[in-house]
């Protein structure tokens, strides 16, 4: 370890003030933070919480079952990332529904959708539209190009959320937040700066490395010492002030904002996107005539509350028993980017 | 001959006999293996140690290497796991039907070249053609016999707490190699197999000293898994330093990139080796001078406290779990 490490660690380890709060807000932080064994350093008067940032965790219940139902009941072929697959829903994960003969195509990219849909064109492809800015670029450079190839047999299931309203739906919940260091490449960081001046919110943006995660526990334990509302790029070789003007471009072209439901959150104004009305034939809600569908998690999963740092995955009571990665309950043990699942994996 | 294998190849007439005589006889001839129905073998002195194992790698032809080697390879190292010098070889195969012929051509000759590179002998083989779709290509068993000498005791089971632990080179090739050869992820990276036999690095450590508590080889599920076999088997608790671990930067990269641990890819010619601490450089040193092993180092060491349980010292100088190897390989998705 360098000299900076070796101090910001001294910082970390030896902190004896007040309680203080972190929220990890995005998931890949979660895992390196376990990784890395970072929480079996931290004093007891520092706690991190793992914040709503993996997408998979935030999905809504209700979201698993409108999948099913368009691969069950509209017979469409499913195309999604792998961590959504077995997601509990109401009654099937999209995993259950495979077994009962739905079609469900495990891919890499969203663009991966679009050549799948060309590929086999009698089947109905719906593309389960998640993430944050990371990969939302990507999903509407799907869509676009399913429009240009004309493609009649293409549709997305939307469920693309931002962080900018979680901020302030999280407000209280920590002490300063470890912003995401992919998601804000694309968003840039007026935004945080925003938060800072108007709402005082503090926190970094940080990076995954052992120590630039280390770097930015310091830098957030000197703010809260000072006292005064704070934000600090602790990330520059990657994050830049002004973002990705161009992956926000395709955004806004492609999608509109809407009020979203966050699992564990409930609905938040103006926290996620629904196509726009040029790519309407693309919205497999509207497509399909899908009803609104109201999710029935399983009333003993506390993964709502740990999202907020209410509870640690250990206080649920179906954690480790009913509940474990080979046998998901909630959300947060399916993804490996879930804090349930990262708490089972490397607690020692 | 033919260009692809048929369903007569494997009828027992007279094309089972081309294929026998155009291919395996070239290349696998020796004054052991006959026409008989069973090998007849001299009487090793000393204990004896057998293995077998089926290979259905796909694709079949992977960078750095190729099904034929790799089962020559599988039998060769399990049975120098045990300290076992191979002596003998037998194999199996269930060729699909289309085959090409020059590709099974070139499987036979990379066992012959492999088998030659540790001093094994092929002494019984068998053929037999599936219809097309019934295998993927071509599926190879083989079975080896081995000889152990008197002195020699390794085991799963015998690990002991200050015990060192040795790997033989960088981790996770033949996983990360097979993984790029799928093209599933359309990621484009150098990375070769490190499948090798190595009986020669075996022979190489036992030369150095006979005292060598566990010898494995990290094939399915990787160095990781085979940490918490041991850790199991032997009752104690492992202790690894993750800045030590020898890794590709490439391969690092590729699991960067998709989420994957290099300590549960899989190998196919790395040995995880446990002896006591003040044996293990000397050990270091006889690995370094044989080919395959150049990189070898020791990793960690075997501890009393945390039985059944292996513990990563990171590289900022905190400890972790090692997670549990187990559940479906899911790439991250931001």
């Amino acid at each position: 370890m360098g000299n900076a490490v070796e101090k910001a660690a001294e910082i970390v380890r030896g902190y004896d003030g007040r309680p203080l709060r972190f929220m990890e807000v995005c998931g890949t932080h979660t895992h390196e933070i376990f990784r890395l064994g970072i929480r079996n350093m931290l004093p007891p008067n520092i706690r991190l919480i793992s914040g709503p940032g993996c997408p998979v965790c935030v999905t809504p219940t209700g979201y698993i079952d409108e999948a099913v139902m368009l691969a069950l009941e509209k017979g469409c072929t499913i195309c999604t990332f792998g961590d959504l697959v077995r997601v509990p829903g109401s009654d099937l994960s999209l995993a259950e529904a495979r077994a009962k003969g739905a079609k469900i195509v495990m891919v890499y990219s969203p663009l991966d959708s679009v050549e799948y849909a060309e590929e086999h064109p009698d089947e109905q492809v719906v593309w389960l539209a998640v993430g944050f800015e990371t990969t939302t670029p990507a999903t509407c450079v799907a869509v676009k190009k399913a429009k240009e190839k004309g493609l009649t047999n293409y549709s997305q299931l939307t469920a693309n959320k931002f962080m900018d309203n979680a901020y302030l739906a999280l407000k209280g919940s920590a002490d300063a937040f470890l912003y995401p260091g992919h998601v804000s490449v694309v968003t840039g960081t007026s935004i945080y700066e925003h938060l800072r001046d108007d709402e005082g919110i503090s926190g970094v943006v940080t990076g995954f490395t052992g120590p630039e995660v280390l770097t930015a526990l310091a830098y957030c334990i000197r703010g809260c010492e000072k006292g005064e509302p704070f934000f600090k790029n602790c990330y520059p070789r990657v994050v830049t002030d002004e973002g990705s003007p161009s992956g926000r471009a395709i955004i806004a072209e492609t999608l509109e904002p809407v009020d979203s439901e966050w699992r564990g959150l409930g609905v938040i104004p103006q926290s996620g996107y629904r196509l726009r009305e040029e790519y309407a034939e693309f919205d497999a809600r509207k497509k399909f005539s899908l009803p609104v569908i109201k999710g029935h998690p399983n009333p003993a999963c506390r993964c709502g509350e740990v999202l907020q740092g209410k509870c640690t995955p250990e206080e649920c009571p179906l954690f480790g028993k009913v509940c474990t990665p080979e046998h998901p309950v909630g959300a947060c043990m399916v993804s490996g980017e879930g804090a349930c699942s990262a708490f089972y994996k490397y607690k020692l | 001959m033919s260009e692809t294998i048929t369903m007569a190849h494997g009828a027992g007439g007279k094309q089972t006999s081309e294929l026998i005589g155009g291919i395996f006889s070239k290349y696998f001839a020796n004054p052991l293996l006959t026409a008989d129905d069973a090998a007849v073998l001299p009487r090793p002195e000393g204990r004896i140690a057998m293995s077998t194992d089926g290979f259905i790698v796909s694709p079949s032809e992977f960078p750095g290497g190729n099904i034929g080697r790799l089962s020559v390879c599988g039998t060769v190292n399990d049975l120098s796991c045990m300290g076992a010098r191979p002596l003998y070889l037998t194999c199996s195969f269930v060729i699909e039907e289309g085959f090409p012929i020059d590709e099974l051509d070139h499987l036979a000759c990379s066992m012959a070249e492999t088998a030659k590179e540790v001093g094994v002998v092929l002494v019984a083989g068998d053929t037999k053609v599936a219809g097309k779709g019934q295998v993927d290509g071509v599926f190879i068993t083989t079975a080896g016999v081995g000889v152990i000498d008197d002195d020699v005791n390794t085991g799963g089971a015998l690990a002991k707490p200050g015990d060192a632990i040795i790997v033989t080179g960088d981790i996770g090739r033949h996983g990360c190699a097979i993984l790029l050869a799928r093209d599933e992820f359309k990621i484009k990276a150098d990375v070769t197999s490190d499948d090798a036999p190595l009986w020669n690095n075996v022979k190489a450590v036992l030369d150095t000293t006979k005292d060598v508590h566990v010898i494995r080889d990290a094939t399915r599920g990787g160095v990781g898994t085979v940490l918490y076999e041991i850790a199991g088997q032997s009752d104690v608790g492992i202790r690894i330093e993750q800045t030590d671990v020898p890794v590709d930067e490439t391969v690092q990269g590729v699991c960067g990139m998709l989420g994957l641990n290099p300590l549960y890819l899989a190998c196919e010619g790395r040995l995880v080796i446990m002896a006591p601490k003040d044996k293990a450089p000397a050990i270091v040193e006889a690995l370094r001078g044989c080919q395959y092993s150049e990189n070898a180092a020791i990793i960690g060491e075997v501890t009393a406290e945390n039985k059944g349980r292996v513990v990563i010292h990171t590289e900022i100088g905190s400890e972790t779990l090692l997670p549990l190897p187990g559940g479906e390989l899911l790439p991250r998705i931001c």
